[in-house]
This record gives structure tokens, sequence and C-alpha cells, in this order.
């Protein structure tokens, strides 16, 4: 059914839609708005006026100011140039959440429970302690225990973190491609969503994404992560073909072998086939990643499941898809509706011009 | 359906830099506009009866924080961070581990026994919504509960449109298949058999419509 009455109210009205609003409705917001409190303060009052008395002259105001401001700067050029390590620059409000995070080279520690990571700072955690970075028109990251995390780039377009190993939790508002987290084998980008990124000392990685959805890329090598969906990655090997976590057990383990075992080809091809032949239709996703990652003589069958659990759309022929025709793949994966893949391209062509633009 | 977003005859940005000046009224106007993203994102979340509460929490918080957004324009994607962050910390205060999903048995064991079975069905159905995984949800809840369109919870959230349109898509797929399941489990539990016809008559159209 077109669930276009689902999107917006528009098109031919689906009875049980209606009927899920008319009984969910009664739980809807009736509330008014609250008696905001008149002695709130909205906006935080001059530093200078807080500290120095009112029935002091101008002059001794400023006197006095005069003298603060030059306290604060001799005790920030005192403390900046006694952490040779520490960088400059934007960075991430930091606030601990449990235990006692480190940063290197950092003051962030034991007594403080709020501070900055600084751009070429790492953030350590221990097995009990868990910290939240955050920067209000980017998003936020949960940082659990057992985790180091670098901050590489902050700023306007361009939000760059390195997973060494542990686990963060991203919860990403900023424009799809402007926030990425590198890991010891992939890039993970987000292009609007919410994920999980668990990188162990070996340096492989689980992504789960909870909501919108992820790339995952490595050189040439990429893959696509929509809610729901989970997507492991290997040094060296780079992503694996991403699936719904839902799929069956044995269409996972098929998965993983054809992914990153050591296997002959005889034994890819015959795995393949169990792949294709458990795959449902939610499990497209899984098949369409397929199509760049098999074999040309094996690239024949992987289309004619696709083709039975999505048609291609018009303007994708099947000789096209088998020479891995870029826009038609493209279109394809535009009609399995997990997300526009134009936006993949949109970071994919800025990040290239990133990397030219710093060597 | 009453789902047309109010006319915004001024944008978030220079109602929230009005609000940072102390204007109230303005403060009020983003409470308009915003109630109701902020319920629905606590209703994923929370018990039914505390988020009312919740909800004006939610703006008391963000009201002197609104000098910490350096992007005014942004107002919706950090006001539904704040909900999200504080609907954990209501569950970090009481100590109640379980997911939104369990905590919704809270919600049915308060229903008295007298209660109209039309408020029962609404409960048991949120319960089904709550179940759903994270992804889906807190979308659904806006569409169906909220009565928001999907453009607007888009611009709402700050997530992509095409994220929501999937979003209600495979939300709303799961839900009748739930709504199926619970539908054929009932039918064939012994109490239920006055309504057996009327039963096996709504599985039947769900499962058809539930069938690709």
């Amino acid at each position: 059914m077109n669930d276009d009455y689902l999107w917006d109210g528009s098109g031919e009205p689906d009875p049980e839609i209606q009927k899920l609003e008319t009984t969910l409705g009664r739980f809807r917001h009736q509330g008014q708005a609250p008696e905001f409190p008149a002695d709130m303060p909205l906006r935080r009052p001059r530093f200078w006026r807080r500290i120095l008395p009112s029935h002091w002259s101008l002059g001794l105001r400023l006197a006095a100011a005069t003298a603060v401001i030059l306290l604060i700067v001799a005790i920030g050029i005192l403390r900046w140039s006694q952490k040779p390590g520490v960088t400059s620059g934007p960075g991430w409000d930091l606030e601990s959440v449990a235990g006692t995070p480190r940063v290197e080279s950092g003051t962030f520690g034991k007594r403080a429970k709020a501070g900055k990571l600084g751009i070429g700072q790492t953030l350590v955690t221990d097995s009990h302690s868990k910290a939240t970075i955050s920067v209000a028109e980017i998003g936020t990251v949960n940082v659990e225990p057992n985790t180091r995390l670098r901050l590489m780039a902050g700023g306007k377009g361009r939000n760059q973190l390195a997973l060494e190993r542990g686990t963060i939790q991203a919860f990403i508002w900023a424009a799809p491609g402007e926030f990425t987290v590198d890991t010891p084998s992939a890039i993970a980008v987000d292009l609007g969503c919410a994920y999980t990124l668990h990188v162990d000392d070996s340096g492989a990685g689980l992504l789960r994404t909870t909501l919108g959805w992820v790339g995952f890329k490595l050189d040439g090598h990429e893959a696509f992560i929509p809610a729901g969906a989970v997507c492991a990655t290997r040094p060296k090997v780079g992503p694996g073909t991403p699936y719904f976590e839902d799929s069956a057990a044995s269409f996972r383990d098929a998965l993983s072998k054809f992914d990153f075992a050591v296997i002959s080809p005889e034994e890819r091809s015959a795995g393949l086939g169990k792949i294709l032949a458990e795959s449902r239709q939610r499990d497209a996703l899984t098949v369409w990643h397929l199509l760049a990652r098999v074999d040309e003589s094996d690239r024949g069958r992987v289309y004619d499941r696709l083709a039975t659990l999505v048609p291609p759309p018009s303007g994708v022929t099947r000789d096209g898809i088998l020479r891995l025709d870029q826009i038609m793949l493209d279109l394809w994966w535009n009609q399995l509706d997990l997300g526009d893949v134009s936006l993949w391209h949109i970071w994919e062509r800025s990040w290239s011009q990133d990397k030219t633009s710093s060597k | 359906m009453s789902t047309s977003p109010a006319p915004q005859t001024t944008d978030d940005a220079s109602l929230v830099l009005a609000a940072r000046e102390g204007d109230r009224a303005a403060f009020g106007d983003l409470y308009a506009r915003y109630a109701r993203m902020v319920h629905g994102i606590l209703l994923a979340r929370v018990p039914a009866n505390d988020v009312d509460d919740l909800v004006q929490d939610v703006f008391l918080r963000a009201l002197p924080r609104l000098c910490d957004l350096r992007d005014a324009a942004k107002f919706g994607p950090w006001l539904a961070a704040i909900t999200r962050n504080r609907a954990n910390d209501f569950h970090r205060q009481t100590r109640t581990i379980a997911a939104a999903t369990d905590s919704l048995s809270d919600d049915e064991a308060e229903l008295p026994a007298s209660k109209p079975a039309s408020t029962a069905e609404a409960t048991r159905i949120l319960s089904f919504v709550r179940s759903l995984p994270d992804a889906y949800r807190e979308t659904l809840i806006l569409r169906l509960v909220e009565g928001m369109t999907g453009p607007e919870i888009a611009e709402r959230t700050g997530l992509t449109p095409g994220s929501v349109r999937v979003n209600l898509h495979r939300g709303m797929q799961q839900l009748r298949e739930k709504l199926s399941q619970a539908a054929l489990d009932s039918s064939i539990q012994p109490h239920s058999r006055s309504g057996r016809n009327s039963t096996v008559q709504d599985k039947n159209a769900l499962r058809r419509r539930t069938e690709p």
C-alpha cells in the first residue's frame, strides 16, 4: 500500500492508521504552557557585575576588572606553558558520567566533572569510568568504559573522532557527512543517525545503527548500514557486508565466512549460494551489497536474487549491473528505500577534496 | 487528521534569540511549537503518567541553557537531545533499569479495573509501539500519538526526511505484525471464546494487510 497517508496525511486514507490515530490520540499532549518562573536568569549577568560590589566607583571597578583580567591571562599563560602536549583550538565539551575519565595531556581528571576535549587530545576511560562529549550543533557521544577516543578535527562542516578501542554511542544531528569516526579498519560516516560503534583490541569493529543510517568505508570498500542493521569490519579487509539483526543465524554465519574467513573460491561460491537462498525480502540490503563484492562469474545470480526481492527500477539493466554501473547501482539502492545515496556521494566528494588539500 | 503544523510566522532562531534576551512570550511560542515533540519523545521512553511533568521539566531545563546553544536555528535537535537525556536521567533516578517497554507495565498496573475498555486497548497498542526498536517507536509515536506529519517530524527533530520516512514505514510494518500476532494469540485463549468470530475476522483482515 502507498504510504503517503502515513507520511504526510495525503493520498488515500488508510483505515488502520486512522483507527490507530484515534485510539492513540488520547495520549496526545494536551498541556498548556506553564508559567515560566520570572526570577529564572535567562542570561548570565556579566562576570564583573557579579564579583564587584555595586557601591564601588566606576574608576575603582575598572581598575579591579583590569587586575582580574591580567591575573586570568597570567594564569592562562602559565598553565599553557606547562602543557606542551595540549593543542589549542575548538574542542568538544566533556563531562564525566562515572569514575575518572582521563584526558591525556589534559587537566580533566579526578576532581573535574566537566572540561574540554581539545583537538589532538585523547580521552581514556578505564573499566569503571564513562564520559559524554558533545557540541550543541553536532550531537552527543557517550563514551563507554575501556575506551580510547581521540578528537582529530572539530569545526564548521568537519568533525572527526578516532576510536582506537572501546565503545561509543553517537547521537548526531549535524548535517549528513559532517561527523566521522575513524577506526583501525574503517571510517564511519554519519548520514543522519544514532549508532553504536565498538572496536576491540585487534582493531576489528562492529557498527550497529539505531536511527537513520551510517556509511562505512575503507579505501574502495563501502557499506551502508540503516537502522536495525549491523556491520563488522576487520583490519586490512575493511567493512564486511551489512545485515539486519533479525536475519537467521545461519544466514549471518554464512555471511561472516564469506566476508572474513580464509576459504577457497569453491567454498566462497558455495557460501554465497547459501546466503542467497536464505535471504528474505528485508535482506535485499545484504544482497545489494554483494553485487560489488562477488566475483564477476557469481554476479549474475546475485542480480537474479536481488531482482526477485526488489525488482530493479526503470533505468537499471542486467548488463549495467553486471559491469557495476555506478548510476544503476545507486538507482537500485534508492529503490530499497533505506536512504538516499546522493548524501553519501556528497560526503565522498568533500572527503576526497579534504584529503587532496591536506596532502 | 489534525496534523498540520502551526504556521511559523517567526522562525525558531528569532524566537531563541528573543528568549535569550528575556522575552518570555518568545519562549512560550517555542513551547507551543515543540511541546508535542518533547511529549512524544518522552512517551516513547518513560511511563505515560510521568510524561506531562517531565515535559515541563525539560523546558525548564532548556530555558536557562539557551545561552549554550551556539546555532539558534538548531533549537529543535538540541531540545530533542535534552529530552532524551532527561528520559535517561529519569530511569537513573528511579533506578529503573528495565527499558521503557518494561516500564510500560507500570502504566498497565495503574489501570483501574473499571477503566473503559477503549483506554485499556489504547494502552495495549501503545505498549506494542513502545516495544519496537528505538529507531521506530519515537517516530511512530510522534506520528500516531502527537499527530505530526513526517515532514514536520523531520523539521522538528533534525532528522533527514528520508530517515523519518523509512522509520515510519518500517515501524508501521512491525507494528502491524505485532498487532496481527496479538490478535492471533488472543484468538486461541479460552476466555476470548465469546468474541471468537470477530477476533478471527480481525486476524484475517490483519493477515491480509501484512502479507507482501
